[in-house]
């Protein structure tokens, strides 16, 4: 029996070696651009019925609740919706955009789609809708060069509903017992968090688990602060030689390294994900929590009126401050089927009055379109309205970044994640971070 | 053979022990299914007031029935096709022994050990140019194909022992192969058959990695496969979860515990016969 | 002729088997000397993607981890199936018993992986169950603590793995002469030397069985680890099946992954060939 193993086995190997005389794998796929050019006629669903595929992300009802609303104003357009985790969206992207396009994707950075051509062009449609007359910075992020680099300048491959802001939430009953006050600086949140660790709260609510490292938030917003967003968003954006691994970013990783050490955060962070940290925080159990508006309609539900909501301060008083900010993206594919009815959908989302009020009631957001569209009104004291107000501070200041985890369509689950992973369990020093993601992101772009 | 009492109470602690990790799993997800959605709750904590509408909940809105009747499927379509594949071959292998058949033989018990990730890759751009992705026929076929090694080397476990003089019998009374294959072996083969089909159910049930590579729409993917779907669908309701995955595994566990004497029986043989 | 009426009786599963396991495990070893992103052209490489599997330290720590599974998975269900096994062989209810060790069997890995997670997590029965005796200190989110976390991936493979083991066992237990036993204890053996000379021996070859099923799933392993940590926290529970998975679908690294599967492959033969040498 051993013997015939053995020859079972040379036979594969002899097969191996043919093979390997073969043409080499991959083919030369033409680049499908989509369509170039202003489209005749305004694009729309037509009259017909027509069904709409989507992958959304799981835990974020804003997308599903705008294609409702959507059917209710055209009956003829139903929705086939699939929810998926934001881990398992960016991983699938690429062949899902190859095999089997639906009509409209939630994608988490374009660089490297567009670089395979797999993405539509909507340079015509941003022509026809009008979006091209917004205020420019609103659709940076979702423009990308020839080849997907850099990023923030070229044609523009995917669209957005709204502007979301992140910043630091706080629960109001617990802050009263430390006596806070929103910080006007970055060491007034330092002697804050401190407080509420002596006070036997924990301070930070957080997230680290399994292929999303969330760390990633307050590492990006202190290195904001520590240094310039600016800085951050060429790297982001695939600029020619930017880099990540910078003092003044290894400034920020080594003070998330003392708010890890002086124990701000839960001990599990490592094995706690996404939803259970908004949980926690939800449930009263933590202080702080940095995270996205997009939460801000859920915390009104929760807890409304006992949460607030401020950006992350700056180094010293009185400077602007920066905040991760940009449209959940969606894509249309080259392949969809239905691509005037999906931007025809994209355009509706965020002209029509409805549509804007969806966005602010479920997804707690600042709608994107021209600076005088229909604002809806908010309940004052809601902390839909502080995100909404924090918002419009980071778009008119300029100040707004994209989120480091976009950098590639590798770097969150392959790079941030473990190396944030090893950080939070003492096992990594912060200059070692940046140097190994750096690292990763130039092989990532080919380099 | 046990010396002394402390030696005799051992033993049956150990039992006890592990019958309790072994359910303990179970446990914890029956009764976590039970709490509020959206709750995360202590471990093996009763909740006051039981949701026992989280099953209907996680039927409804997850369309169990839809992924149940998908996996039964897959299973009605692989299972009958390995069978009638590795049957003939176990036969040609263990019993009539043709010239080359250790060759053939060596071939199919590489498959034994070979990892599925050595395959994964090339086998998902070989159905992606057959057309053949993102359909439950793709999975099949890939399923069967990657049972066929075991399905083999068992039924080839069953025909070594087959008796020789029956086929000379029906040789002499002129029967020819086929007839010969058909009428007097096959019957024979059937208890070691039904014993791999049971197996075969089993394992393409809960088979994962192809089923979530090569298949993309949960509602034509496996039972396990559509595991992996639920979290997205939920996030992480755990409740909801807990009671998503009980209604996958619950056609499973009672066909196990009818079944288990006889296949643990038949593994145990046939992974024992060699040559 | 006669004599080879027996290929077409085979060449329907050979061709399957062959079209859609034997060429793709050539076409692997065909990828690993290519760079490829899966959809646009390739370059060739040579031998660049070995070097980097052997020499990276993420690639080549989820060739050990896959080891240090190979030891819980195998070790585990072993040192604790023979004792069972050889309990069951006189216990009443021994069939219930051996049935509900089966059961793991019965069950997709995911959700036994997904059920483990639960009883592993800060708040869940384990911790409990230490609290309660005392052994507060040390509680800890299990697959969240890069220390333990590979530990605890490997006890969930062991739980699936132990029934198996222990019905396998419990056949070679069953197997030994009793006369061999008897003559043992006359000749003064103790417990543990009776265990040694008579039935290690005699439950050889199911043990060498047994270690074949667990190392082949030790070092395969996908399924626990994709839905339990997807290989965190950091690489601690990186293995080499959730990295090939990663680097060619999610990674875009056809060739990198096909490279690290190939080594999988020779890893697999080498610690499997010498067991099953050993059993007989």
């Amino acid at each position: 029996m051993a013997h015939s193993g053995r020859f079972g086995a040379a036979v594969a190997l002899l097969l191996a070696s043919l093979l390997a005389g073969c043409s080499a794998p991959g083919v030369d796929r033409p680049q499908r651009a989509g369509a170039p050019g202003s489209p005749g006629s305004e694009p729309d669903c037509g009259t017909g019925p027509v069904v709409l595929r989507a992958r959304f992300e799981a835990g974020f009802p804003l997308a599903r609740a705008l294609a409702d609303e959507f059917t209710r104003h055209h009956p003829n357009v139903t929705w086939d919706v699939r929810e998926e985790q934001f881990a398992v969206l960016t991983r699938n992207a690429p062949r899902l955009l190859v095999d089997d396009p639906p009509d409209l994707v939630r994608l988490p950075q374009v660089a490297d789609l567009v670089g395979d051509g797999l993405l539509r062009d909507l340079d015509g449609y941003a022509a026809w809708f009008g979006w091209d007359d917004w205020p420019p910075a609103q659709l940076r992020t979702m423009r990308a060069g020839p080849g997907g680099r850099p990023r923030g300048e070229g044609p523009l491959y995917a669209m957005g509903f709204s502007t979301s802001v992140t910043g630091v939430f706080y629960n109001k009953d617990l802050a009263a017992r430390i006596g806070f006050r929103e910080p006007a600086t970055l060491a007034e949140f330092d002697e804050a968090l401190a407080r509420a660790a002596e006070a036997g709260i924990t301070p930070l609510a957080g997230f680290n688990a399994g292929a999303t490292g969330g760390l990633v938030f307050p590492l990006q917003a202190l290195m904001a602060a520590h240094g310039s967003p600016a800085a951050i968003n060429d790297w982001v954006f695939q600029r020619p030689g930017a880099t990540i691994d910078t003092p003044a970013n290894a400034e920020a990783a080594r003070h998330l390294q003392r708010w890890l050490r002086a124990g701000y955060f839960d001990a599990d962070l490592n094995a706690t994900d996404y939803a259970r940290m908004v949980d926690r925080f939800a449930s009263g159990q933590a202080l702080f929590m940095l995270d996205g508006d997009w939460e801000s309609a859920t915390l009104d539900r929760r807890m409304p009126g006992r949460v607030g909501f401020f950006l992350v301060p700056p180094l010293r008083a009185g400077d602007p401050r920066a905040a991760m900010s940009g449209p959940p993206t969606f894509g249309i594919p080259a392949g969809s089927a239905h691509p005037d009815c999906a931007a025809a959908f994209l355009n509706w989302a965020v002209t029509d009055r409805a549509a804007r009020e969806t966005t602010v009631r479920v997804g707690g957001s600042l709608p994107l379109g021209p600076a005088d569209a229909h604002l809806p009104p908010v309940e004052p004291g809601s902390v839909t309205a502080a995100t909404l107000a924090a918002a419009a501070e980071v778009v008119a200041g300029g100040t707004g970044m994209d989120f480091v985890a976009n950098a590639t369509g590798a770097a969150l689950a392959e790079s941030w994640t473990p190396r944030l992973q090893e950080l939070a369990a003492g096992e990594r020093a912060p200059e070692d971070l940046l140097r190994l993601v750096q690292d990763d992101y130039v092989e990532q772009i080919g380099g | 053979m046990t010396a002394g009492r402390r030696g005799r109470a051992a033993g049956p602690l150990l039992l006890l022990a592990l019958v309790v990790v072994t359910l303990a799993p179970f446990a914890e997800l029956f009764v976590t299914a039970l709490h509020p959605p959206g709750t995360y709750p202590r471990g093996l904590t009763w909740p006051e007031d039981p949701h026992w509408s989280n099953f209907a909940t996680a039927f409804r809105s997850a369309r169990v029935d839809r992924l149940l009747v998908s996996s039964g499927l897959v299973v009605l379509c692989a299972v009958p096709a390995t069978l009638a594949l590795a049957v003939p071959a176990g036969y040609a292998l263990g019993h009539l022994r043709f010239p080359g058949h250790r060759v053939v033989f060596g071939l199919f018990a590489l498959g034994l050990v070979l990892p599925l990730e050595a395959v994964v890759t090339p086998l998902y751009h070989q159905v992606r140019d057959l057309g053949l992705l993102n359909t439950r026929c793709g999975l099949v076929t890939a399923l069967v194909a990657v049972h066929l090694p075991f399905a083999v080397f068992w039924m080839r476990a069953h025909f070594a022992g087959a008796s020789r003089e029956l086929s000379d019998g029906a040789r002499l009374d002129g029967a020819g192969p086929w007839q010969l294959f058909r009428r007097v072996h096959l019957p024979l083969a059937r208890p070691a058959a039904s014993s791999l089909a049971v197996l075969l159910c089993a394992w393409t049930w809960n088979h994962f990695l192809l089923a979530i590579v090569l298949v993309d729409d949960p509602e034509q993917r496996t039972a396990a496969g559509v595991l992996g779907a639920f979290q997205g669908r939920w996030g992480t309701d755990v409740p909801l979860l807990c009671a998503g995955t009980l209604l996958i595994l619950a056609p499973v566990l009672p066909a196990f515990a009818l079944l288990h004497r006889r296949v643990s029986a038949d593994v145990v043989r046939a992974a024992l016969t060699k040559d | 002729m006669s004599r080879l009426v027996g290929w077409l009786f085979v060449l329907p599963a050979l061709s399957v088997y062959a079209v859609f396991v034997l060429r793709p495990l050539a076409l692997t070893v065909q990828y690993s000397l290519y760079r490829w992103d899966g959809i646009g052209p390739s370059t060739w490489v040579g031998w660049d993607n070995y070097l980097a599997v052997l020499t990276e330290p993420d690639l080549v720590g989820a060739i050990g981890h896959a080891l240090v599974l190979v030891v819980i998975f195998t070790g585990v269900p072993l040192c604790l199936g023979l004792p069972a096994a050889a309990v069951l062989r006189r216990a009443t209810g021994g069939r219930a018993v051996r049935a509900v060790l089966l059961l793991p069997q019965a069950v997709p890995l995911v959700a036994a992986g997904f059920a483990w997670s639960l009883l592993l997590s800060s708040t869940g029965a384990v911790n409990r169950l230490l609290a309660a005796v005392g052994l507060d200190g040390v509680t800890r989110a299990w697959l969240g603590d890069s220390s333990t976390a590979l530990a605890a991936v490997g006890v969930i493979g062991a739980w699936a793995l132990l029934g198996l083991c222990t019905t396998l066992l419990l056949v070679g237990v069953d197997r030994i002469d009793p006369a061999l036993h008897e003559a043992a204890r006359l000749d003064g053996a103790g417990p543990w030397q009776e265990f040694r000379a008579v039935t290690l021996p005699g439950v050889r070859r199911e043990l060498g069985v047994c270690a074949t099923v667990t190392t082949t799933a030790a070092l395969a392993s996908f399924d626990v680890v994709y839905v339990t940590t997807q290989g965190g926290p950091g690489n601690a529970t990186a293995v080499p099946g959730l990295e090939v998975f990663s680097l060619a679908f999610a990674q875009r690294e056809v060739g990198l992954a096909s490279a690290l599967a190939v080594v999988l492959v020779v890893l697999v033969l080498a610690v499997v060939a010498p067991v099953l040498r050993w059993s007989r």
